[in-house]
């Protein structure tokens, strides 16, 4: 089985438990929802897809010349293209990107050693899921923590302070960040290390089984890979977990302050009730709602900064993978790897929007 | 909550529905309290980084490309400048002065031993000699050269004429020079004359000043946020005019696509953009361009289906107004607002996304000053040279919060209620 796969169960388990309860559980309001809300996910894909491949080939520039580089001759560019389809029309190469698109067939590497994109992506993408999902969680938990206390504290040094922090954050150009981050930690106190998913040694120990270096070292029980991948992953994490984190303080605070104006918090504290728990336990209860919402939509934050992020600490993910191709001009791999953030992108936001639906009984009639 | 006007929301945001944008901003100190210093701030930062990239010779010291001094000086560090040192009666001035005929004594230089001092020596000694016996002058310059661990030692005997000549680093010896008032220096021996201080933030790795090409650097920032800002407005703007106001297939195709291209990460499409029309400066505006033209589309058409049904497009369509006398009179007008606070905003976002591009090599052609250049060729001596990661990082950050803060400003004033994105 292909580590691809396990990382489509681990994803897709949950999305078709949630997609489950819904259709057991909720009510008809919510089934349709529901269904309109894949309906407008699938043109999504699509349409960046399409426009991917039509950038690639309506903008100058040779793909298979620049594969072939200058030694080239025209008889070989001519039987690339044949061998890539290239010379069929637009419209028939149009479709048969679209066909190969729904059944995963990426086809080869243009240059190198003409690997199928799928295996190498299998490999690449649970490096990148290793970084985005500590990355994420580290964001949350500072930006809803941070945002709330800002709101609690409403125009005090610590809202002051908090809001500079997510505006500096925001301006923050994110490989120079951890650039920073490598210089300090890296080189000049020399605790962590600067590139790499893990030990290059320790990872001949490791049985890959779902390429998550963490799950597989868990999994078999090597202690010492576990301990070097999660060094590894400190710098990394640190870097875009708090980049991410200021637009999360911003959406946070507001969305609390919102809440702490409406009525019920007014009726909550007329009844005694102490302070902490008006703050933590009401209001920012209620406020979760948009929150999750607009969280959701950072999305694209989160992808840009792993790309850059990936390049800065030499991790072997899909957005290194995706420069490195680009500098080898394999433009079949890049649209592939395209075509797969822009399935990402689309399956993240739909789980968001599930657990909306889930959480806001508004939603439900 | 006390009544007062500052802190009741209800009633003064319903006065500032009543007022135009201009006297919003100059009343914008009334409604709250300590936030007007903010953009003017963020206002006094934009000028000045616009001054900047318009005139970077006025204060640039050197030009981008300009080699001004040796690779990697630390940042305030002196360049070594070999200078020669000798007692107060000696007439020499130059090494070319010590110059002796064929089958004279050689003359005694000493040296700290190892140093580039002494490297700057034997180069320019035996270039000089070389001049000399093409020139058939019958003078030869073949030093002696003493080598010493300290400079201490070394000045002591020039001063005890042991020596007749030392080559030192100028600074080094203007430490000690005090103590030694029967020493002066000459002329440098490699003709180079230290900058007063060194350099702000020191040399790259071919000898240019880092601090010149920052300055340089802003005109490049500044020109592709600007154009690139406002090449998406011009596409954005009308779009979402007509898809807010004329509605039905035409409004709910385009916002798909839009939709689309916003949820999508923008810097990985420019980066397959930028792939694939090769590296320059107009590439890397128009994939930026692209990537932004949502941004605009999404906020306008907001703004115009709010506006639609106001009373006032009512009335003016009753009286018979034409459809593009609604969008362009009524409508646009008031757009323009929320597009201006946007507009600042984005062109932070452009810039970031630009250095992102050119970090990674794909933006603008390697031989332009640029931030991201600078900081990806800093990156490979980030082990011996902090220096150039550290500042070109700083000036995108400073830049970009400039243009941020200065739209987070300007929408809490115009808009409180319009705090997202």
């Amino acid at each position: 089985m292909k580590p691809i796969s396990f990382i489509l169960l681990i994803l897709g388990v949950p999305l078709a438990l949630m997609l489950l309860y819904v259709f057991l559980k909720g009510s008809m309001g919510l089934r349709k929802y529901i269904l309109t809300r894949i309906a407008l996910t699938l043109p999504m894909v699509f349409i960046l897809a399409s426009l991917v491949f039509f950038i690639m080939r309506v903008l100058p520039g040779d793909p298979v010349r620049s594969a072939l580089g200058p030694r080239g001759t025209a008889e070989q560019a001519e039987h690339m293209r044949q061998a890539l389809g290239l010379d069929k029309p637009l419209l028939v190469q149009y479709g048969i990107f679209l066909k190969d698109m729904v059944t995963f067939n990426f086809g080869n590497s243009m240059v190198g050693g003409h690997r199928p994109i799928i295996d190498e992506m299998s490999e690449r993408f649970p490096a990148t899921l290793e970084l985005i999902i500590p990355s994420s969680i580290v964001a949350l938990v500072i930006g809803i923590w941070g945002g709330t206390w800002a709101a609690a504290r409403r125009k005090t040094i610590v809202d002051y302070s908090l809001r500079l922090y997510s505006v500096i954050i925001y301006s923050l150009p994110i490989f120079w960040f951890g650039l920073m981050l490598q210089l300090l930690f890296g080189i000049r106190f020399k605790l962590l290390p600067v590139a790499g998913r893990i030990d290059p040694v320790i990872r001949t120990t490791l049985q890959p089984v779902t390429n998550l270096y963490m799950i597989d070292s868990i999994l078999s029980g090597n202690w010492p890979a576990l301990a070097s991948a999660l060094s590894h992953l400190v710098l990394p994490t640190i870097t875009l977990g708090l980049v991410l984190s200021g637009v999360f303080v911003r959406i946070t605070r507001i969305n609390v302050i919102e809440t702490l104006q409406a009525d019920y918090i007014a009726a909550a504290r007329a009844r005694g009730i102490r302070e902490r728990v008006v703050v933590y336990g009401h209001a920012l209860k209620n406020a979760m709602i948009p929150v999750i919402t607009l969280i959701g939509l950072q999305v694209a934050i989160l992808l840009a900064g792993a790309v850059l992020t990936e390049t800065i600490f030499n991790w072997p993910g899909m957005g290194g993978y995706l420069v490195q191709r680009i500098s080898a001009r394999d433009y079949t791999a890049v649209q592939s790897v395209i075509a797969m953030f822009a399935l990402l992108v689309a399956l993240i936001s739909l789980l968001v929007d599930l657990i909306y639906s889930l959480l806001d009984p508004r939603v439900r009639y | 909550m006390p009544a007062s006007d500052q802190n009741n929301p209800e009633i003064w945001q319903d006065e500032l529905q009543h007022v135009g944008f201009v006297r919003r901003l100059l009343m914008a100190r009334k409604w709250y309290g300590a936030d007007w210093w903010f953009v003017a701030i963020s206002a006094v930062m934009v000028l000045g980084f616009i001054f900047v990239a318009l005139f970077p010779d006025l204060i640039a010291p050197y030009g981008p490309d300009e080699i001004v001094g040796t690779s990697f000086l630390a940042p305030g560090a002196y360049p070594v400048v070999p200078v020669l040192l000798v007692r107060t009666d000696s007439t020499a001035q130059a090494l070319m002065d010590l110059a002796v005929p064929e089958n004279a004594e050689r003359p005694a230089i000493g040296v700290i031993m190892g140093g580039p001092t002494a490297t700057a020596l034997r180069e320019h000694a035996q270039e000089i000699d070389e001049q000399l016996t093409s020139g058939k002058t019958g003078l030869r310059l073949r030093p002696r050269i003493e080598r010493y661990a300290s400079l201490e030692e070394l000045l002591n005997d020039v001063s005890s004429g042991k020596l007749q000549a030392g080559v030192v680093d100028l600074h080094e010896f203007e430490k000690l020079a005090s103590r030694y008032p029967q020493l002066r220096t000459g002329d440098s021996i490699t003709g180079e004359t230290a900058a007063a201080g060194g350099f702000l933030m020191g040399t790259n790795e071919i000898g240019q000043d880092v601090f010149s090409r920052l300055i340089w650097g802003t005109r490049v920032a500044i020109l592709v946020g600007f154009t690139s800002s406002i090449l998406s407005l011009l596409a954005g703007l009308p779009l979402g005019l007509m898809a807010g106001y004329l509605g039905g297939t035409f409004d709910r195709l385009l916002s798909l696509v839009m939709d689309s291209l916003y949820a999508f990460p923008g810097l990985i499409l420019a980066i397959a953009v930028t792939a694939v029309l090769g590296p320059s400066m107009y590439n890397v505006i128009l994939a930026i361009a692209v990537l932004y033209v949502p941004t605009y589309y999404r906020i306008v058409r907001g703004q115009t289906l709010a506006v639609k049904e106001e009373v006032y497009i009512e009335a003016a369509r009753s009286i018979g107004a034409t459809r593009r006398e609604i969008l362009w009179r009524y409508i646009y007008p008031n757009v323009i607002p929320s597009v201006a606070i946007i507009f600042s905003v984005n062109v932070a976002d452009a810039i970031l996304t630009g250095a992102g591009l050119s970090f990674l090599g794909l933006g603008m052609p390697p031989t332009i000053a640029d931030w991201g250049i600078d900081l990806a060729r800093g990156q490979r001596f980030i082990q011996t040279a902090w220096w150039l990661i550290t500042y070109p990082g700083l000036a995108i950050m400073l830049v970009v919060l400039a243009f941020t803060m200065m739209g987070e400003g300007l929408m809490e004033i115009y808009n409180p209620k319009l705090r997202e994105r």
